[in-house]
This record gives C-alpha cells, structure tokens and sequence, in this order.
C-alpha cells in the first residue's frame, strides 16, 4: 500500500471513530488516570455494558492524557445525540449510572461533566476551548493527547500524523535543517540550545554511521510532559526523531527511556511496530530510499542519563558518568560516532513543524522563544496538570487563571520552575513572561517544564535541602566540585534546617555554589546550586530566622521545634498542653498555662486570626483543630488565676503610650520585672483596637474590662484622656521617665482622596467603630456603603447593619479571594445579609445639600500582579454607576497619629510607620516602638508579642548599662501535662462552634460566636495528634520567664 | 551515591546460582559491551535480583572483567542485589510530593514495617524503596505497591491498603 492509500483508510476509519452515531465510552486510562482508578472505572462500564448486553453497540476505548489531572479519571461519552460529554472523577459506581443514563436513556448527568467535548453548550458545562484551565493554551505537542487513542496510527494519520515526514523526505536534508532553523525551535530539554543549529552541527560531521537518539529519560522531580506524550501520542515523537535522523543522515535511532515509564514503553513499541507494518520504518521509507530503524534503550535509574554524555555512556553498557566536551556528541557521540540528541516534547514539536512549516510555529511565542511549551503543574494549586501555553504568557496567568490558585485560602509563596536545576520565582515576578530569557535572568531556568507551586506550608530552606539531597544522591561523583559540592552544601543546608545553621554557612554555601558553577563537568553539578542561590536571593530572611531564631515560619523544619501550632504563635503559646489538659477536664490548670505566655487570653480567645491553626498537621486527615474556641472555653469555664499587686524593686520608671495589646502587656512585663509603670492613654478608656476597633459582638465589653483590670491590678498605674502632644508633651515624658514604649497604633482612617468626602455622613471606619464602642453611635443612614475589604470594613458593615441600616453594601476594588479581611468574618457578614460587589471602585460621593446623597462607582479590572500576589485593579474607561448611599464608610487603610514626634525627638516615621531596629530601639536611645504604629495595621497577637519583646529589650538595656546580670524570673508552678495519646485516630471533622442565629443579629451588639459545651470541647481536644508527644526534638519552646501577669498564686 | 550505600546494598549479597535463566537471558543477547545493561535489567526481571554468579557469568559473557559488570550494576539505583519481599512499596519522593507530605508518609510506613528504605522485612513479605519521581505528580503524593500505582494518597490510605493485603 502506498501512504497515500494508508492515509485514505486511516481517515475513514478515524471518521468512523469520531463520527455521532456511535455510542462511545473514551477513557483516560495514562499513568496519571490509571493511579485515581481509570482502569477500575472501566471495568465497571464493562460489567455495566455487558449486564444490559450493549457492549456489541458501545465503543469502548483507552485515551491518553487532556492534561486536566486534578479531575481524574476522565471519561468521555459519546450518548444517542451525538453529543460528547466529558465527565471527571469517574468512580466504578459512577460508571455504572453513566451507562444507564447517558448511554441507556440518552440523559447526561450534566451535575458530573466537566465540559462538552463537541455539540452544543450547556448552562454550567462549558465548551472544553472555553474551560478556564484550557481557554489560554495553544496544544502543539499536546495536540492528539487524550482525543486520539494511543495505540491506533490510524487516529494519528488521519489527524496529519506522517505528513511532516512524507513532506520532508520529498526535499534536501539540508532544507528540512533550514525549516527547523526558520521555526525557532530551541531544546525542550532543559538549555534551550536552537535545535537546527544542533542539527546542522552533526549534519555537517563526516562519517559513514551516525546516531539519533530521543532522550526520554525525564528525571526532573515534578516533570511528566514527556511521559504523557510518550503514552498519549507516542508516532508525534518517533515521527520527529525519523525526520532528525533524515536530516542529519542518521540511519538508527535510539529511544532512551526510564524504566519507571513502563506504560511509556509498551507504547513505543506498539507504535515502532504499527510504523513498520504501515512502510514508515525500515527500509526504503515511503519509498524515498530512505533507510532507518529504532532502537528502545531502557534507563537503569540514573538521573545524570539525562544529559547527554552520560547517556550515550549508558547505552554503551558503561556506567553514566559524563565527560569533557569538546568533542561534543555531534562531532564524537555514541560509539564515537557523529550524534544528535534530542528532547521527546523537541521531536514532537518537529513533526509537527515539518507538517506546517516553521512560519505557522514561529507565529507563537516570543521573539527569542518561539512556539510553546509543556509544563507540568503541580504543588499547591488546585488545579493540577499537564498544559501547553505559547512562550510569553506571564507566570501569574499560568498558575492564578489556568491553575486557578492556592486552594484553601492560603497564600501564594513561590513557583519553583526547572527542576533541581531550576529557582523559585517570588510573588514580585508573577508577571514575569515565561520564556528562556526571563526566567534565567530572575534566577531560575526553564528546565523540561516542571512547575511546583508552593504556598505560605512550604518552608523555602527545606525546598533547598530537599533539591540538594536529590542531586548529592544523583551525582555520578567523578568530579570534585559536583561530588563535593553537594555533599558540603547539603550538610550545611542539613545542619540549617535541623537548629545548628550557623552564621557563615551562608556565605560559605555562595561560595560552593560559584565553584561548582565554575567547575562541575556536567549541568548536573552546574545547575545544582541554583535552588540554594536562588532561594538565598528571595528568601535571606527565612535562612535567618533559621539560623539566628531557630525558627521555620512555615512550621516544617520539624527538628527544630515540638508542636507546629506552638511554633507558629508569634508568642509561642504551649497549644498542645492546654487542649490536654481540656481534654482531661483540667480547665483552671489550663488557665494557668495560657496566662503563661498571654496576658490576654480571653480576649485572644475571640479575635485571634491563630496562624496556629494554619499550621495544624490535623488538616491532612480532616480539618485542623478549632485551637481559639479551645483557648475561649478555657477562659469561660476555668477560673481565672489570682491577681495581685506586683512590688516596684527597680528604681527606672517606664512609660508607655497607648492602651492597646502592645502597650498594655510591655506594662505588665515591665511591672513583673519590677519597674514603676505608668500608661498614657488618649481615650476615655483602655483598650486600643480591641475596645475602639473591634465590635462587641465579637469581643464583649466584659471580657476584654476583665483582662484589662487584671494588668492594672498588678499595680500599672493608667492615666486616661491623656494625649501627648496635646495633655503632656513628648519632651516631658523624655525629663519625666527613664525609658519610653510607643504604642500608638494606627487608629486614624486614611482618606479615599475622592470629591465629596467631606459631606456629612461620610466616615471613615475606625472613627465610626469607636464611636460605636463609645456608646455613642453616628448616624446611620437606611443605604450604607462600606468602602474597603479589611477586616475594619467589615466589622464596619456588620456594626452598621446593627445600627439599624436597611442595606448595607461592601464595595470593594479588588476580587472576591484578594478581600484581606478574615473568611470567617466575610462569611459571617454575608449570612447577615450584607451585600458584597467586586471589582468597584468609588469615583465621588454624591452630595445634595451637604449631605450624602448618593454614590458614583467605577467597574475595575484586573490587571498585572503585585507582590502580594493578587491582580491590581484598573479603571474601566466609561464605566461610571450610581449606588444608593446615604451614608459612606471608608475602610481603605489606616494612618498613624504621632504628631507629638518632632524631628528633634530623634524618633523617625518613614511611610507611615515608626522606624525601629530589630530589638524594637528607635533612633532615640530612651525610646522603643511596637505594634501597628510599627507594622501598619496588625494582629493582636502581633502586638503582645511586640509588647512583650519591647519590655525585654528595655529591661536588657537597663540591666547591661548597671553591669547587672540578667533578669531572673521566679520559679513557675509546674503543671502536669497528661501524656494521653490516641493509638488509632478517627477522622472527624472539627467540632461546629455555635452561633447566634443568623436573624437574630441584627438588632442587637450581643456576641455572636457562642462557646462549646464541656463535652463537644473535650471531643474537640481529643482530635489533637500531640505533635508535641511525638516529636523527637529536645529543647523548649517555651518561655521560661513568661509568668502569668499576676506572679505567684496559690 | 555515598560509599556506604554501596557497601550497604553489595552487602549481604546472595551468592548461590541462579539456575537456567541467565542462560536464556544471554542467549537473546550478543556479546558487545552495549548489550550490558539490558542483560542486567533482564536478568533482575526473572530472578529478582543480582547475584554474585549471576554477575560472573554476564562478565563472561560479554568478555568483561566481573568488577567491571560490578561497577556498572551498583551505579544505576534500579539493581538490586537482595531479594525484595513479595510485596514491594515504592513511596515516590518527588518535588511535587514531597510538597503534598511524602515525607511524612514515609515515617508512618517506616513505622508500621519497621524497615528502613531498601530493606525487605524479616518474613520477606514487604520491601520499601523510595523512588525520585514517579510522574504523577498532579496526584501526589503517589505510591506505587506491587506495580500498581496509587494516587492523592494520606496516612491513613496506606495504613487501609497494608491493611488489605495477604501476606
């Protein structure tokens, strides 16, 4: 048969296949889909087809990979109506109801597909084109994946498959090197290196044997482009490597596959013998006098066969250890011979270019980095896959719009791109346009398409250590800088992670790490510092806080602390000690232990964002443990520890300035240390932002007089409506008191900077909040419209609504999943009631009369990435709307208010914030500053742990300049923490807190969240896996001089 | 690879014979040097593993020194030189499940067989081997027990499916 006649067959019979009329069951049955159960999926719809004995009239087929891995398995079904649905996560049981329905009754179960393959859309199935993870892709070497089954050449043919090959053995090798060369085609491989020149290189080298060979030996951690293609579409690759070996006048080539692709295997040599059959392999091909044959190689487990001249050792039968070039392979290669290797997505690409020139290639891409490119996306996305976008799409695109982001709420951290060669790329660059060029320059490189998300859990210094355990394993060893290397960086990197980093091991890594780039003989050793010097560029801070703090902020350098709750507490709260003692009913013990570390339990107990429970190892079985509801039951039903009077024993007396968290726990600090304290506090009442900020519904007056009464009672003396500036001058309290904290907070509403914000009824947030808490409320219109999407904004909205609005309105810029106000608190305003819009921004407030009386909005969109990894939003020109407003609340930042500070006071405030060093000193050797007139607007816990710090560091400095030793703090009562542990664990989900009914919110301020009961906390206690208990580190994470505010109790 | 780990996996290496098998192996096979690593794969395929003999007489074959057969088998990661149990366990370490917690799964099975990678438990039912990417990396963290692979896997998924297994 000529190939002609073959082409005309294979198309009827692909029509056939994919023409309506047929009853077809298309399965993906790669590597990929047969780990979630494909095969187990489809023997069911053979026992289903059978038991209803239409299995004569239903196709059923094996297909490859469409890349969409997180919805595996993937089954297609072609129903009575021609249609195709695509469905996911097909179970056996599933299947089952797909046969009878779809296929027996002609009813898709629209609820389980995915998206329409061909025929008409559907409200909430998508077209597959239109699908989000699809829509900004171009498939080129993707382009029969998952559509065409594997193992029939006919599907391949009738798609075009072979008439690149046919195209080029009818002209000059020469002239199939210039198309490759015209086309822009640069090694998929990993170094990019243009593959017409590469070709022309071994072209050009005489001799009467040369070699090809396709390297699929894709050893990259995090790569499996080349495995779904070799599974998915095996003739797009061996059609490429026959064209290479036509090209440079090779007559065999070689396919070097791992052994871990056995699927992959079974493929290729399917295919090998199809071509034969067909007159594509062999002798004479397609009658052009071409001759070639293929050879399959398996890999034996080396990563370093992956580059080339360790490869070629391998299929020599030597070990795979590189060796110096030059010669390079095209001059000497295998058996000494001229020799090209090749990357598998490289051939794929090539046959496909031979089919439609190198100018419809080149249309793609950037202007060095023609085309596309695969990549493999996995880590912390919640759309995993294979995709293939054109080179210049920026990497936010990649991992926010076809990934569609970080799932659970957590934050983006990095993408990690190229492998163990490669780097991890920063927030700041995700719109960096992803091609060779770019890539390298922010420190990484393209690598074979590897791309690893990593989110706020993933520590960066482990990622190093875990890239440089990889290749200090998978060095071959023969040369020094590589087998030396490796080994010195990954100790070092051993030692950081595990609490002995030193200091120099930094610059002592940098300096490995150039030797090794200098010179290792192979881009094994070459590349595999850049995760270290990478991460040292974006990431010193975390090396640091390893080294100087013994301190992992993403709780996973295990070695170096006992319970990753415990560690996440910015003040190190003992969490797995008090839900013990929760769960053995011990609750004032537990008290005892809070106050321990936290002046202010209670209140924590309520507004705590509790990074902690970020950090819970109980969310990989089911979700993490309700650590703040714990932490309020304790502080409801325990009784609370004695107060007393604390004794002044020092003679420096201290100020603080500003009644908030961070001033309140440096004054009780400051008191147990002995010193004579005295507070200034502008506002009629102590507190801050948990009196005049947060609202009582969340945090009830009582609680938080409580614990405020507890620090005064230890004898810090407060003095209200005291203002300085205004009551008492900064100069005075410099001549009146030895030693001054600053915690002034950052309580004044930042302007929107629009027309008619001064009418009447316009506020900003944190001036309407205190007011609210001052009991005397502003006005509130029937329309509210909160400006903003911060947690200021929101307790704005739900106050308002309390207030008596009708509607209350959250106008925000930005998207749904960038608002930074807490999700419990958006989905508590919601269930309220309050309405939220997107992507809108105010242009002016309407005013009639002095008064609001209106509001005029534009539409945003969503543009380039900042480097909180969330789109900035842009006007849309012409897309003015009024809303309904009577009243306007502003929540869009806040501003500090320290007038007080001249120039000389030697205090300086740089954007807003109150500069301070790392032990919290300002400029002005008497005073130190902390908590959000620090950090801008903050947390709680933040604060009392800058208070906290901040009296330290004062007391030090008292200490060190009187040549005293150290502060000694007396012996605390030592409590014992029940060692009871689960031997099997159940999984539950998190015991539900109760709430206020949602209807019965709205008239009054009473608190919402309401607390458990003895026996739902005990349940909920019982769920903790007491990290602590098994942990095999050996320090303390405690504090050993952090004593309950009152001192000693009985 | 560190020296010990050579030494480690050499150690204890099974000398007797291995019967008729190799003989077919190196049938199939011509006598060049490039016919050495498939010859090995193959003889580890029907007999499991490499035994002292078995290297001796593939070095005969292809006319090669035994240390020099030696050399090449304990440099690819994919020979073995001890029986493995009758069920194999291949936890995949890869970047983009060691992001998903390989790392912990591989404790709680170190744990429950009481073995350390590359060691086969004392009846010989189970052998643990860490592997450096399986491919699928959108499931992980993946495991693959005997040749079957498995996906999106925890803790408590291993534990049910060591659980099921006969010995």
């Amino acid at each position: 048969m000529t190939f002609d006649q073959i082409r005309r067959e294979a198309e009827i019979r692909w029509r056939a296949f994919s023409q309506p009329g047929r009853l077809q069951v298309r399965i993906g049955a790669a590597t990929c889909g047969r780990a979630a159960g494909a095969l187990e999926a489809k023997e069911a719809f053979v026992q289903e087809l059978a038991a209803r004995s239409i299995d004569g009239d239903v196709e059923l087929v094996e297909v490859g990979c469409l890349g969409l891995c997180y919805a595996e398995p993937l089954v297609e079904i072609r129903g009575r109506d021609g249609r195709r649905v695509l469905y996911q996560k097909v179970t056996p049981e599933l299947a089952g109801r797909l046969v009878r329905s779809h296929l027996v009754d002609n009813q898709a179960l629209w609820d389980l597909a995915l998206a329409v393959m061909s025929g008409a859309e559907r409200k909430g199935v998508p077209l597959f084109g239109h699908l989000p993870t699809i829509g900004p892709q171009v498939r080129i070497v993707l382009r029969n994946c998952g559509l065409i089954d594997p193992g029939n050449m006919d599907h391949y043919i009738a798609r075009g498959g072979y008439s690149g090959l046919e195209r080029a053995l009818l002209t000059k090798p020469e002239q199939v090197i210039d198309e490759v060369t015209a086309s822009g085609l640069r090694g998929r491989g990993g170094a990019g290196f243009p593959t017409g020149a590469k070709w022309r290189f071994a072209r050009r080298a005489g001799g009467d044997e040369k070699f090809v060979i396709c390297n699929a030996d894709e050893g990259d951690p995090g790569a499996f482009m080349d495995r779904s293609v070799l599974e998915g579409d095996p003739h797009a690759v061996l059609e490429g490597l026959v064209i290479a070996g036509y090209a440079i006048g090779a007559a065999t080539g070689y396919v070097y596959v791992r052994a871990e692709y056995p699927l992959a295997i079974e493929r290729i040599e399917g295919a090998i013998a199809q071509m034969q059959g067909g007159g594509l392999l062999g002798r004479d091909i397609l009658g052009s006098g071409f001759d070639f044959e293929i050879r399959i190689m398996r890999g034996a487990g080396a990563f370093v066969c992956g580059e080339e001249t360790a490869l070629m050792a391998s299929v020599e039968g030597r070990r795979g250890m590189p060796r110096s070039r030059p010669p390079f392979p095209a001059q000497r290669g295998l058996f000494d011979k001229p020799t090209n290797i090749n990357n598998v997505e490289t051939l794929a690409c090539v046959s496909a270019i031979a089919a439609r020139g190198a100018e419809w290639f080149a249309q793609y891409g950037t202007e060095k980095s023609k085309g596309t490119k695969t990549f493999a996306l996995a880590g912390k996305i919640k759309r995993t896959g294979l995709i293939e976008v054109p080179m210049g799409i920026t990497l936010g695109t990649i991992v926010f719009d076809i990934g569609g982001g970080i799932p659970d709420d957590k934050k983006f951290k990095a993408v990690q791109t190229g492998g163990p060669s490669g780097g991890c790329i920063p927030a700041q660059h995700l719109n960096l346009p992803v091609d060779y060029e770019h890539l390298a320059e922010v420190g990484s490189i393209m690598g074979s398409g590897g791309m690893v998300v990593l989110d706020e859990d993933s520590c960066m210094v482990d990622v190093a250590r875990y890239f440089l355990s990889f290749t200090e394993s998978e060095s071959c060893g023969k040369c020094v800088p590589c087998r030396m290397g490796t080994q010195h960086l990954l100790r070092m990197l051993t030692d950081i992670t595990e609490g002995r980093g030193q200091p120099f091991h930094l610059e002592q890594m940098k300096k490995i790490c150039q030797t090794m780039k200098d010179g290792s003989l192979c881009g094994l050793g070459q590349t595999a510092p850049n995760p270290v010097l990478s991460t040292l560029r974006y990431f010193t801070h975390e090396y640091q806080s390893h080294i100087h703090a013994r301190s992992c902020a993403a709780s996973v350098c295990s070695k170096m602390f006992a319970a990753p709750c415990q560690h996440a507490c910015p003040v190190g709260m003992d969490i797995p000690s008090y839900i013990a003692l929760v769960r053995a009913g011990r609750l004032d013990d537990a008290y005892k232990i809070l106050k321990q570390t936290n002046p202010f339990p209670s209140i924590c107990g309520r507004v705590c964002d509790q990074i902690c429970r970020a950090r819970c190892r109980r969310a990989q079985l089911d979700e993490p443990l309700a650590i703040r509801h714990l932490k309020r039951f304790i502080t409801d039903h325990g009784s609370h520890p004695g107060f007393e009077q604390i004794p002044v024993t020092r003679r420096q007396k201290m100020a603080v300035v500003g009644a908030g968290p961070a001033g309140l726990t440096a004054a009780v600090e400051l008191k147990r240390r002995g010193y004579a304290t005295t507070v200034f506090e502008q506002q009629s009442a102590a507190g801050g932002m948990l009196r005049w900020g947060i609202p009582a519904y969340r945090l009830p007056r009582r609680v938080l007089e409580a614990e405020i009464d507890e620090v005064l009672a230890t004898g810090v003396e407060m003095r209200l409506n005291t203002r300085i500036g205004r009551d008492v001058s900064f100069e005075d309290l410099e001549r009146d008191f030895d030693h001054i904290f600053l915690a002034t907070g950052a309580q004044m509403s930042a302007p929107m900077e629009i027309p008619g914000e001064d009418a009447e009824g316009v506020h900003g947030a944190i001036e309407f909040l205190n007011a609210v808490n001052l009991n005397k409320p502003l006005p509130v219109g029937k329309h509210v419209a909160i400006i903003g999407g911060g947690n200021s904004a929101i307790d704005a909205a739900r106050s308002a609504l309390r207030l008596g609005a009708e509607r209350v309105t959250v106008y925000y810029r930005r998207q749904r999943q960038d608002m930074p106000a807490l999700p419990a608190e958006i989905a508590a305003a919601s269930a309220e009631g309050i309405g939220m819009e997107f992507l809108v921004a105010p242009k002016r407030v309407m005013v009639k009369g002095g008064k609001v009386s209106g509001l005029e909005l534009m539409r945003m969109e969503p543009r380039d990435f900042d480097s909180s990894a969330r789109r900035r939003s842009e006007p849309v020109a012409g897309s003015e709307f009024t809303a309904e407003a009577d009243t306007v609340i502003s929540a869009v930042g806040q501003r500090l208010e320290v007038d007080f500070l001249s120039k000389e006071s030697g205090v300086t405030v740089k954007r807003n914030r109150i500069e301070v060093n790392e032990q919290l000193s300002t400029g002005n050797a008497k005073v130190w500053a902390g908590g959000d007139a620090v950090t801008g607007p903050a947390t709680a816990i933040e604060a009392i742990r800058a208070g906290r710090d901040a009296a330290r560091a004062i007391d030090e400095a008292v200490r060190t300049a009187n040549g005293e030793g150290p502060w000694q703090a007396p012996a605390t009562e030592r409590i014992d923490i029940p060692a009871e542990v689960d031997e099997d664990i159940i999984s539950r989900p998190m015991t539900r807190v109760p709430e206020l009914d949602a209807a019965a919110r709205r008239g009054d301020f009473s608190e919402v969240e309401l607390t458990y009961t003895l026996a739902e906390a005990v349940a909920e206690a019982c769920r903790c896996l007491r990290c602590d208990f098994y942990s095999d580190w050996h320090g303390t994470d405690r504090d050993e001089d952090m004593q309950p505010a009152s001192g000693q109790h009985g | 690879m560190s020296k010990s780990d050579i030494r480690e996996r050499g150690a204890g290496m099974i000398v007797e014979a291995t019967g008729g098998n190799i003989q077919s192996v190196l049938h199939k096979h011509g006598r060049d040097r490039a016919a050495l690593i498939p010859i090995l794969q193959e003889v580890q395929e029907s007999d499991g593993y490499l035994t002292i003999e078995a290297i001796r007489r593939v070095a005969e074959h292809l006319s090669l020194s035994a240390n020099d057969v030696y050399g090449v088998a304990t440099f690819y990661s994919y020979f073995r030189f001890n029986p493995v149990g009758r069920h194999r366990i291949k936890l995949c370490q890869g970047t983009a499940c060691h992001v998903r917690g390989s790392g912990r799964l591989l404790e709680r099975v170190k744990r429950r067989l009481g073995i350390e990678p590359e060691q086969t438990t004392e009846d010989r039912a189970y052998s643990l081997e860490c592997v450096m990417c399986l491919g699928c990396c959108a499931l992980a963290p993946t495991v693959v027990i005997d040749g079957k692979t498995h996906a999106n896997m925890t803790a408590k998924k291993i534990e049910m499916l060591l659980d099921g297994m006969t010995e």
